[in-house]
């Protein structure tokens, strides 16, 4: 009980800081997200859950883990060669900005957290953190980078993602129920 | 040197022929098997469920960015290779059957055969 307590805080602390961010970038005033660095932030988003498979594939035993991991793996990275496709022939260089920093230094606490653990403690803290991060990823794609998007191709793209983001979800959510009745 | 009528009696008579030696055999088998185009787009089989008639033809075509598969249910029957971006693969259908995406399981979708 008291673990899934704290995995809630962490989820919803997650969430917050992605709020957070909106806000802040939103009272900003529009448009306060260029195209160069929407696509910078959801380059790096990806990248992010790209290093987490890399550590579960490091670190885990588990069949499930392991093929849920190379799928994030995967997908992610067919969702990078799409976006950097697309940016070179929009000659759009992707920018660093606030939101891709935050998500970074987000990730960097998450990796040394991952890092720390081992055995099934491990499994469940990777797949507890993919239900935390896409729940995050997709209301930041959904309700900050969608919005801010002037390019029509840009938006087309990440709307496209969404779908993706939630199949990831709702499967990471399947493996954590099968886990807990273990 | 063919006369126009000498022409035109050949393409009657030689498919005539060509019918006679061959016992008429779009007449004696069942109608002719179809094609159904099933679309992998945006994580979703569409159409999910699928009524085809026995031997018909179904093409799944992956529509989205991302790989997927489509394996037979249980697991033990039929399974198609990783399907990229952009391409397809087709099954001849025999039997009813549920099948899911390996890659991504909350993928799901059905074929009955009728
Ligand atoms: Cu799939």
């Amino acid at each position: 009980m008291k673990r899934f307590e704290k995995i809630t805080i962490k989820a919803m602390a997650l969430l917050l800081s992605v709020f957070a961010l909106e806000s802040t970038v939103l009272a900003q005033g529009n448009p306060t997200l260029s195209d160069a660095e929407v696509a910078s932030a959801a380059v790096t988003a990806n990248q992010i859950d790209i290093d987490f498979a890399a550590i579960a594939k490091e670190k885990s035993k588990d069949t499930q883990i392991l093929e849920f991991a190379r799928t994030m793996a995967n997908d992610h990275q067919a969702v990078i060669d799409q976006a950097v496709a697309l940016t070179e022939k929009l000659s759009v260089t992707p920018k660093d900005n606030a939101v891709s920093k935050q998500l970074k230094a987000d990730a960097e606490k998450t990796k040394a957290q991952l890092r720390a653990k081992s055995g099934k403690a491990f499994d469940k803290a990777y797949i507890d953190n993919e239900v935390a991060y896409h729940t995050a990823v997709i209301s930041a794609v959904k309700d900050l980078l969608i919005p801010e998007t002037e390019n029509a191709e840009l938006k087309d793209l990440l709307t496209s993602v969404v779908p993706a983001l939630e199949a990831h979800l709702e499967h990471a959510k399947m493996i954590q129920q099968k886990m807990s009745k273990k | 040197m063919m006369t126009p009528m000498l022409v035109a009696m050949h393409r009657v008579l030689f498919p005539c022929a060509l019918l006679l030696l061959t016992g008429f055999p779009t007449l004696q088998e069942r109608p002719a098997t179809k094609t159904h185009r099933l679309e992998i787009v945006r994580m979703k089989f569409s159409p999910s469920n699928l009524s085809v008639q026995p031997g018909d033809t179904v093409v799944f075509i992956n529509l989205d960015m991302v790989t997927h598969d489509v394996t037979e249910a249980s697991g033990k029957t039929w399974k198609s290779p990783p399907l990229a971006a952009k391409s397809s693969w087709k099954k001849v259908m025999k039997t009813s059957a549920s099948y899911y995406c390996s890659f991504h399981p909350v993928m799901k979708g059905t074929i009955t055969v009728k």
